[in-house]
């Protein structure tokens, strides 16, 4: 049985699909959005965290780290990942007092996780939840994806995975008929404007929903409104067009917020493009509106 | 900051200047009942216990100032003042005397801290600039009044119930010593004394619809009929004849609003006003007297039986019970009486319910954080087990969403075939983020009681009902449970960490012990409590023998089955259930934890010795951080892991057994209940550090299941999980606090989870479960501005308070408590 790279399960998760969910969040992403806020789901290895607002400066883990990975600065740490990466002592989270560092991703193999899940199958029933994989990016490992979903169902459990769309599209046929709902990302339909955003084209993403609209699955698609990149006039109308030709019926929209901006600092990643604006082209209700003129099923997610 | 879902406004403009009236009033002392009854008791001497009680009850009801305030539609208040509270010194004069003589608030002051919010303070500045004195921490009393207060104290003072008690106990309990010793160290709450009743709901039904003339003639014809066979059976009469009197005293309170309605209706220049008085003369002259015409009397009916009922003890818990179970056949069959003005009458009753404020000694006031307690609850099922939520149970809980009062705090008895309409309406209500309605386990309730006491199932479900926070019982059958207070497990840890002296006061309560296994160290926490819980009863079986010779409750009585029938009142065994008496404590959760980690560090991974880790908490942690950090990755409970959860359950039951093995004043065995009401901010106050990683002086985990806060690290669901293994049918009582970011239960898809994971939980089956909605930005805002938050109500732990009005510890402790919010 395949291992899994986790960085996080939360249960009760209420926004990702119907009921009462439990969520995986899986780690390692293909893409780099440049608005993303989700550091932690990017590098596929568990990471040390450093969050900043815990610490007290007692550099006592410059001392423990037997790689000189941490470096104090004035009134904080330095975390170097390059030469942090391959550590597995990681003794600087055991003389960390204020819980300033934490380790973030662990592994498991899809019969623990199922374990896990399980714990909540009386809040599904009672409430037509079940388990969502999210991230990060599920596609990016297959095999566990896959086997874990398989379990799931077996289990009764309903299943659904949030999606970029980026992924092998033989994993994308193989995970479809275990996967009873699809949360999947679209954020632009131009190619050349998608790599420039996200470091990759959009064509296996646009092929993989076609292929999954074409194998009537149950689909909503999720929308990160970013101001002046997602939310232009013809970007909006491009994924109209897509939807209707797709027979698609059901969009969220997601407004973009800063919270991911500290984040980044504890994952020693640099914010590409650090100043998006929160205020968008036009306001939430008039893209709603849009689409429920297309007669498309339309919220905030 | 995140706006409120559901935000509501009084439906009427009317309940909308009743609620801004109620907040701007200052908080006063009004001394009229309490000089009334004491001149009555001054000339009564040598009367027989119980007809001393009621004549004193009666003259003070009937000789009281009637009070209708401009716009009133309901009659009836309990003091003079919009909030008004009634010094009950033939209860305990010696706190109020004490007060006066200036000691008492530096003596208390380490135990509790009352409302230091904006808003008291506020009003305590504007006191001072009218003149009066404040008096208990927040009440404002006149200067004449003060004196004659005095007076009236130095005469109970001696004779009260506290004083009569103190002789009792301090004189002849083998282990007075050890309870004294309990208060200074913290062990147990103040001295309950000064406000000891509650937990009791009347027979509403029966004094709604046979009215007090007909209780009359049928008591009378008892006595007619009466031919006694011992000297015992005679005492009978001495019940009955009080009885009368009381009764007569409380319809002579209600013919003087009467009076009143009609004098004012001369004078009042708006014909509209004037028409209202009018018909309001026709009700009080009317009900409670006679059975009601119509829904609205039935209403006014209701309100003077519970408030008279409310007046003649010093009460905490004392609830209106299945009030939409009462009040339903008379809006049925009331054809003029529509939806809408149903719920208008409940704004205007829900105000009148926290108008009545109570005043008791600094502590109590504390632990029970000026909340009344007084708990409706609604739905359930009906005596043969079918789903009995109707259209009155909405309107109360649409009056509550229009009106967000403190008073009552709702509650549901869950059933899983509640109609879809009520139970979404209950969710809507929880999402108003005033705290209520709270979730009860009918079910489990029925186990417990059909072991507890036998009765048939049908009686049961009939009249279950809460009685204060979280305390199930049968309304209008009952003893009103009247307990000692809290046993503070919190403290039994620190006794059992430096072998049974108290390490702050140096006290010694318990022999020490050499501990070298894990056993040893449970066993002597084990043996320690049940020292603490046992003395704890025993002192409080003296003290009731006092409670039954100087403030019995006659009026109460009257109206609890089966006193009449049997001639007795509640302290004589008049009531049918005897077995509601319960031994309270909190702070379980934090013994739990403990242990679990005693067990981990010292004995499974060797990571330090025992006495290290005592040293550890000696030393507040201090330069033993890394230890700390291992202590708290020891499992906590809360999280459904069976290291720790399996230690919890053990105590739980080692608890229970315990408590059940003395029997109560009553000669029924007392049973085990845990709640938390405030207790977990002053219990954690006076204790050191703990093994658990909790430092000195922090709060105690809140409720009976909570977990710890900042301990529970996967979400409500594990909670549940963890929470769901106890067997809740083992006690009376029991509570789980869960709070929500507003965003976790947004729209219906919210409430439809909501609903699910309340059912989960039942299912399971846990008994109790309440809910915050807030936002912890939102509170903090609050903190920093209370001028714009003064209706702002929160959950603290059975029952809503108002944020402004809790202490500061309080506060921290309610935006501390994990938001489960993804
Ligand atoms: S994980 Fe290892 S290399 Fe990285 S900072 Fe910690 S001790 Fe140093
Ligand atoms: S050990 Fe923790 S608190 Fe101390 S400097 Fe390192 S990160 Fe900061």
């Amino acid at each position: 049985m395949s291992q899994g790279t986790l960085f996080d399960i939360q249960h009760f998760g209420v926004h990702d699909g119907p009921g009462i969910r439990t969520l995986v969040f899986m780690k390692g992403c293909p893409l780099r959005c440049s608005w993303c806020c989700n550091p932690e789901s990017h590098s596929a290895m568990p990471q040390v965290r450093y969050i900043r607002f815990r610490c007290k400066a007692c550099h006592r883990c410059t001392e423990a780290c037997t790689r000189g990975a941490i470096t104090p600065i004035n009134g904080s740490v330095l975390i170097n990942y390059d030469k942090c990466r391959a550590c597995t002592s990681r003794t600087c989270l055991d003389v960390c007092y204020h819980e300033a560092l934490n380790l973030t991703g662990y592994s498991l193999d899809a019969k623990e996780l199922l374990t896990i899940v399980s714990k909540d199958l009386v809040f599904y029933r009672n409430s037509g939840g079940g388990v969502t994989f999210t991230g990060g990016e599920p596609l990016s490992q297959p095999d566990f994806l896959l086997e874990s979903l398989r379990l799931c169902q077996d289990a009764g459990i309903h299943t659904a995975i949030e999606t970029c769309g980026y992924g092998n599209p033989d994993s994308v046929k193989a995970i479809s008929p275990h996967t009873d709902l699809f949360l999947f990302d679209i954020k632009i339909i131009n190619p050349d404007i998608h790599l420039r955003h996200t470091g990759q084209s959009n064509d296996v993403i646009i092929r993989n929903l076609d292929y999954l609209a074409k194998e009537h699955k149950h689909i909503i698609l999720r929308f990160p409104l970013i101001s002046g990149i997602t939310d232009t006039e013809e970007n909006i109308g491009e994924i109209i067009g897509l939807m209707k030709k797709l027979n698609l019926q059901e969009i969220q929209l997601e407004p973009y917020h800063t919270l991911g901006e500290s984040k980044y600092e504890e994952f020693g990643v640099l914010h590409t493009e650090n100043l998006i604006p929160e205020i968008l082209n036009y306001p939430v209700e008039t893209v709603i509106e849009r689409f429920h003129a297309a007669g498309i099923a339309c919220e905030v997610a | 900051m995140t706006p409120r879902e559901i935000t509501s406004i009084p439906s009427t403009e009317h309940s909308s200047f009743l609620k801004s009236r109620y907040l701007s009033a200052p908080l006063m002392v009004d001394i009229e009942y309490i000089r009334l009854l004491t001149d009555s008791h001054r000339k009564t001497d040598g009367m027989e216990v119980q007809e001393r009680r009621a004549l004193n009850h009666a003259h003070a009801l009937e000789n009281i100032t009637p009070v209708i305030h401009p716009n009133d539609r309901l009659a009836g208040n309990k003091t003079r003042y919009i909030r008004g509270a009634i010094p009950y010194a033939n209860y305990a004069a010696e706190p109020f005397l004490r007060e006066m003589r200036k000691q008492e608030q530096d003596a208390q002051a380490k135990h509790a801290e009352t409302g230091q919010g904006g808003g008291v303070a506020r009003v305590m500045q504007e006191a001072a600039e009218k003149g009066l004195r404040v008096i208990s921490g927040k009440f404002l009393i006149s200067e004449p009044d003060l004196q004659d207060f005095r007076g009236i104290c130095e005469y109970w003072e001696d004779k009260c119930f506290m004083a009569q008690g103190d002789k009792l106990w301090k004189t002849h309990f083998s282990e007075a010593g050890f309870i004294e010793n309990g208060w200074k160290i913290g062990l147990y709450t103040a001295p309950h004394e000064p406000c000891p009743e509650g937990r009791l709901i009347l027979d509403f039904d029966t004094a709604i619809r046979k009215g007090y003339q007909s209780i009359i003639h049928d008591i009378e014809k008892r006595i007619r009929d009466f031919q006694p066979e011992n000297i015992v059976e005679a005492g009978k009469l001495h019940f009955w004849r009080s009885a009368i009197t009381v009764l007569k005293g409380a319809i002579g309170f209600a013919k003087n609003y009467a009076e009143e309605a009609g004098r004012l209706a001369l004078t009042e220049p708006d014909p509209v006003r004037k028409h209202e008085l009018l018909q309001l003369a026709d009700i009080c002259g009317r009900v409670p007297m006679e059975p009601p015409r119509n829904f609205r009397e039935a209403v006014q009916s209701f309100w003077f039986t519970y408030l008279l009922g409310h007046m003649e003890g010093s009460h905490l818990g004392y609830s209106p019970g299945k009030l939409d179970r009462i009040l339903f056949p008379w809006f049925k069959s009331d054809v003029k009486t529509n939806f809408t003005e149903a719920v208008s009458l409940f704004e205007e009753l829900f105000v009148k319910m926290t108008q009545i404020e109570y005043i008791a000694s600094l502590s109590w006031q504390g632990l029970g954080h000026g909340n009344l307690y007084q708990n409706l609850i609604l739905g359930g099922t009906d005596e043969h087990g079918n789903p009995a939520a109707n259209e009155i149970s909405r309107a109360i809980l649409q009056a509550q969403i229009n009106m967000q009062m403190t008073q009552p705090t709702l509650s549901v008895w869950y059933d899983d075939r509640l109609d879809d309409q009520f139970l979404m309406k209950a969710a809507e209500c929880v999402k108003t983020g005033v705290g209520y309605p709270a979730f009860f386990n009918q079910k489990t309730y029925e186990q417990h009681e059909l072991k507890t006491s036998g009765l048939p199932i049908e009686v049961i479900r009939k009249h279950c009902a809460m009685g204060g926070c979280t305390e199930p019982t049968l309304q209008g059958m009952s003893y009103g449970i009247v307990q000692a207070g809290f046993v503070n497990h919190g403290k039994i840890i620190d006794l059992v960490m430096n072998g049974g002296k108290d390490p702050v006061t140096g006290i010694r309560m318990f022999d020490e012990r050499r501990l070298k296994t894990f056993e040893e160290i449970r066993q002597y926490y084990l043996d320690s409590m049940h020292s603490a819980v046992r003395n704890w009863q025993q002192y409080w079986n003296f003290v009731m023998l006092a409670h039954r010779d100087t403030v019995p409750l006659i009026f109460c009585s009257v109206f609890v089955q089966d006193c009449i029938g049997r001639g007795k009142n509640m302290d004589d065994g008049g009531a049918i259930l005897n077995q509601s008496v319960t031994t309270l404590s909190s702070g379980m959760v934090n013994v739990a934890n403990s242990l679990a980690v005693i067990k981990k560090l010292c004995f499974e991974d060797q990571a330090c010795t025992f006495d290290e880790l005592r040293y550890a908490v000696q030393d507040n942690w201090q330069g033993f951080e890394g230890l700390r950090r291992k202590a708290l990755s020891v499992p906590h409970w809360g999280n459904d892991e069976e290291y720790v959860d399996s230690i919890f359950l053990d105590l739980f039951n080692e608890y229970c057994t315990w408590v059940r093995g003395q029997n109560n004043y009553l000669g029924k065995p007392y049973d085990p209940s845990m709640l938390a009401i405030s207790t977990p901010v002053p219990f954690g106050k006076v204790c050191e550090a703990f093994p658990d990683g909790r430092l000195k002086g922090e709060p105690l985990a809140d409720g009976v299941t909570s977990p710890f806060p900042g301990s529970d690290k996967h979400g409500p669901t594990a909670v549940i999980r963890s929470s769901s293994k106890v067997d809740h049918t083992q006690i009376r009582g029991g509570l789980l606090n869960l709070k929500f970011h507003p965003s976790a239960l947004s729209g219906e898809s919210g409430s439809r989870n909501l609903l699910a994971l309340i059912k989960t939980y039942f299912e399971n089956p846990g008994f109790h479960v309440q809910f915050n909605v807030v936002d912890s930005n939102m509170l903090r805002d609050a903190q920093e501005h209370p001028e714009n938050y003064r209706d702002l109500v929160v959950r603290v732990a059975g029952f809503s308070a108002y944020w402004v009005e809790m202490s500061k510890a309080l506060q921290d402790q309610v935006i501390c408590r994990t938001e489960h919010l993804l």
